[in-house]
């Protein structure tokens, strides 16, 4: 994101900057006092001082040294930037929601320089719009639209390079598939002229030239075949190439790149985009180079025929254009609505019936019945309106079209009469202007087709071209399971810091529950274990290595993690179990199953350790899966453990099951578990507690009890809770 | 509902944000030792508990935007200290104390007149004038940006998450009622 924007020399001149003086940030404030867009309105920060220009003027200067805890707020519509300025909360500025995320930088910024440091806050978060264009950014670095040709003729280039054998097979069945279709009418006017209008026609000259005319459009047939079937199957392959490649490039990603994204975004670059790259290589890529050889050979030979009648032709073309585009325009808003209205009504019905109970409950039966058929008139009334708009402009506008046609008819019918013209070649020009036309409603499509391939291409290059840091390959190594957290600071988003400055050593086999409030960082302190992210400063040592320079693979294959609610891959349970360690054999499976409870429901269900489990498969409980997650951890043989509310989910009987099962897991392992009932936590080593993104307090359980603190706290608390 | 205080008077804390002294009925839920941010003293007779930053939050911004406003401690989320029910019960410099943090916590342009509406590529452009002057932005096509309030009432979300509010749709001219269609 740009955090320091161009601003208008007048108010520049007014900054005075200097050398120990400089300019930071600068961005927009795009409300004003009384609460109305504001305009020509700016919030610059230099390294002492931070001025306000509303509408052109400076109104504020503030000095960095009076100031002390920045901060942008996010409100309903709207943010703001306040700081304590000397002692008192005052507010800066007010500004749209397309700020926020820039002032929350700027405020990182004044922080930082208030505490006398002089670094620059950078955000790699991308621009939601163009800062030149304006336009939305589908999600991707640079704007699709002002990103330039060049760029998208490389990237086409670029994924089309595995390609060029097949391209240039299609190029050339284009070429040929043009080359028949412009043959035939030079065939027919022969036909007329040498043939049907001679005095004494010659029956086998005329079968020659049906024959020549019957083995082109057999002709056309065979290579309009080849063409498509070559381009479908290209499409299809270079969509699934692209598929894979930006599969295994997102799984490579780090967690950060995707969790900057919104969901389902990525999951369409992957689906959707990769679908517009084939439809455009089935669709449009396949008629490009036939149509626009087509075309200029057409108007070429148009003129070479006749030039007064080929530019008469060409008159009613623009129009031609306009209607359809304008024709085009109405019909996709007409079907658009048509189609919200359908989704209304299927949105609605899917709410009554899914919640027929509480309308019959509440006896409201007609009035829902009511609002229903409201929607369902108006779909019908929609619907009805579009229908007749078709039927009615449909064929008024293959009228237009037929325009050009009609133009030649009448004038070069005449020059056929006068003599200046001979039937055959009117014939030809006729077949000539048809083409024309035809393909112009094809050129027409064509700009839309491209900026859709552009967008697309762009989105799938953002993916593709992130660049990856690669580490080379990491140690191989053994673990103990020592652990330690030096002054490990971390946040998802730079400007805002989960955790803070954590402290804390693990011997090896030693068993540390972590408490602590929601949202505190219990979460991300073993996201960072398991190496998900990378600490923004500090280092996290295992073994004494920091974590960093492991070997992802091996390391991985080292560390246990129970979660809170357990992801069963579609499969059998056997499958899943051995998901962890994929060589392991029968009788190691059983033996991991008995020491994780699981063994004897799984006797139970149908299938044995065949029964399929998943998405579509056989219902387990959630103790039950959890079981199967000990038992899938247990064949793994850890050195590291990692719990996170590993029994919150599940009732009395299966969590006693689960805490067995994984009492025999822990043992002799190194092991962090996270739990909200702080009497599952009764079994470890030590207590840490997180709060205020820090461990606010570590020790067994005895000792935090006779600290009285935080731990004390929620311990009465949960007690008091029970005791109701 | 539980009375836990009840507000006696709004005011001006020295950043300019809106402060307030509750007499404090209920003390087992607000009293000094409860609540870091609001120090104690006893002013006229009766227990009070003074709040440097408290921050007014409106229960029904749409249904009725100026009743049920909640005042809460601090700026962000926080305690409940009362609920007015009416910012017409308050005396006239009071009732502007609390618009003006309203202010603060909402944004809400009503827009009044489409200029245009442009679609293009799963986006579409909005140049409107709205009651805090004209401007532009964009909305997603594919999600449901555009919700309904009420059969005329409709609430736009851009792609920054500004929204925006059209009172009354059958109060646009035909021409632009039929811009707005591709959305309703």
């Amino acid at each position: 994101m740009i955090l320091k924007v161009k601003i208008p020399d007048k108010l520049t001149e007014q900054i005075h900057e200097a050398d120990d003086d400089r300019i930071y940030y600068a961005l927009p404030i795009d409300i004003n006092r009384d609460s109305n867009y504001a305009d020509n309105s700016f919030l610059v920060v230099t390294t002492k001082r931070i001025l306000l220009f509303e509408e052109g003027v400076l109104a504020n200067t503030l000095l960095i040294s009076d100031c002390a805890g920045a901060k942008a707020t996010a409100r309903v519509g709207q943010g703001m930037l306040t700081l304590e300025y000397k002692g008192a909360l005052t507010l800066v500025c007010r500004f749209s929601h397309g700020l926020t995320a820039k002032y929350a930088y700027i405020a990182r910024g004044i922080n930082i320089l208030a505490g006398g440091r002089f670094e620059e806050v950078e955000s790699n978060e991308y621009e939601p719009s163009c800062p030149i264009c304006g336009r939305a950014i589908p999600g991707t670095s640079k704007c699709p639209h002002c990103s330039g040709e060049g760029g998208i003729v490389k990237t086409v280039r670029r994924l089309a390079r595995p390609y060029h054998k097949s391209l240039f097979g299609i190029a050339i069945l284009m070429i040929l598939a043009s080359v028949t279709t412009l043959l035939n009418p030079e065939i027919q006017k022969h036909l007329v002229d040498k043939v049907l209008l001679k005095e004494s026609p010659g029956k086998s000259a005329a079968f020659l030239c049906l024959g020549g005319m019957f083995a082109l459009s057999l002709g056309i047939v065979f290579v309009n075949v080849a063409k498509s079937y070559y381009s479908t199957k290209l499409g299809a392959r270079m969509s699934h190439d692209l598929r894979g490649e930006l599969f295994d490039k997102l799984q490579a990603t780090p967690l950060s790149y995707i969790n900057d994204r919104r969901p389902g975004e990525l999951l369409n670059r992957v689906v959707s985009d990769t679908r517009v790259i084939r439809e455009f290589m089935e669709n449009v890529f396949c008629n490009l180079f036939t149509v626009a050889f087509i075309f200029v050979c057409d108007i070429v030979f148009m003129v070479i025929l006749n030039p007064g009648l080929a530019l008469l032709t060409f008159i009613p073309a623009p129009f031609a254009i306009a209607i359809l585009l304008a024709f085009r325009k109405s019909i996709n808003r007409r079907f658009h609505l048509q189609w919200v209205k359908n989704d209304d009504q299927s949105s609605s019905l899917q709410d009554v019936l899914s919640g027929m109970r509480v309308v019959k409950s509440y006896g409201n039966e007609k009035a829902e019945s009511e609002k229903f058929l409201k929607l369902s008139n108006e779909y019908a009334r929609v619907q009805m309106n579009n229908e007749s708009f078709w039927a009615v402009f449909n064929p008024i506008i293959g009228t237009v079209l037929g325009l050009g046609l009609l133009v030649v008819v009448f004038f070069g019918g005449k020059k056929v009469l006068e003599g200046e013209m001979t039937a055959g070649e009117l014939l030809q020009f006729m077949t000539y202007t048809t083409l024309l036309y035809q393909y112009i409603n094809w050129m027409a499509n064509f700009p839309r087709a491209l900026m859709r391939l552009k967008s697309s291409v762009e989105r799938i290059s953002d993916v593709l071209s992130y660049n990856i840091v690669n580490k080379g390959p990491g140690e191989v190594t053994d673990i103990n399971g020592e652990v330690v957290f030096d002054h490990t600071t971390f946040g998802y988003k730079s400007y805002k810091p989960v955790l803070e400055g954590i402290e804390l050593s693990v011997r090896p086999g030693e068993k540390i529950g972590i408490v602590g409030p929601s949202g505190a960082g219990k979460s991300t302190l073993i996201n960072l274990l398991m190496g998900l992210y990378e600490a923004d400063d500090g280092v996290l040592l295992v073994d004494g290595k920091d974590i960093r320079t492991l070997d992802r693979k091996s390391f991985h294959s080292q560390l246990g993690v129970v979660l809170q609610e357990t992801f069963l891959f579609s499969g059998t349970i056997l499958e899943n179990i051995r998901f962890a360690r994929p060589g392991a054999t029968m009788d190691e499976i059983i033996a991991a199953a008995k020491i994780a409870n699981a063994h004897d429901f799984i006797c139970k269900t149908p299938g044995g350790y065949d029964t399929y489990v998943g998405e579509k498969g056989y219902n387990l409980s959630g103790g039950e899966r959890q079981r199967i997650a000990i038992a899938r951890a247990v064949l793994a043989d850890p050195k590291l453990l990692i719990l996170d509310e590993a029994t919150a989910s599940l009732d009395t009987e299966s969590e006693y099951l689960v805490q067995t099962a994984l009492s025999a897991l822990t043992k002799g392992k190194t092991t962090f578990a996270i739990a909200h009932r702080l009497s599952t936590l009764k079994d470890c080593d030590r207590l840490i507690v997180i709060d205020g993104h820090r461990v606010a307090e570590c020790g067994s359980h005895e000792e935090l009890i006779a600290a009285k603190g935080l731990y004390y706290e929620l311990l009465t608390a949960q007690l008091q809770m029970q005791k109701v | 509902m539980e009375e836990t205080g009840k507000i006696l008077k709004f005011y001006e804390s020295a950043g300019g944000f809106l402060g307030a002294k509750v007499e404090n009925i209920n003390t087992s839920k607000i009293g000094p030792d409860d609540n870091k941010n609001g120090t104690s003293n006893t002013e006229a007779g009766c227990d009070l508990t003074t709040y440097e930053r408290v921050h007014a939050v409106r229960l029904f911004p749409f249904t009725d935007p100026a009743k049920y406003i909640s005042i809460r401690v601090g700026s962000e989320a926080g305690e409940e200290l009362a609920i007015i029910e009416d910012l017409a019960d308050l005396s006239p410099e009071q009732r502007e104390l609390v618009k003006r943090d309203l202010e603060l916590n909402y944004f809400l342009p009503v827009i009044n007149k489409i200029l245009s509406i442009k679609d293009e590529y799963g986006y579409a452009y909005f140049h409107v004038i709205t009651d805090k002057g004209p401007v532009r932005f964009a909305i997603n096509m594919g999600g449901t940006n555009v919700t309904k309030l009420s059969e005329t009432r409709l609430l736009i979300t851009d792609i920054n998450e500004n929204r925006f509010e059209v009172r009354d749709v059958t109060k646009l001219t035909k021409k632009e009622q039929r811009k707005l269609d591709l959305f309703l």
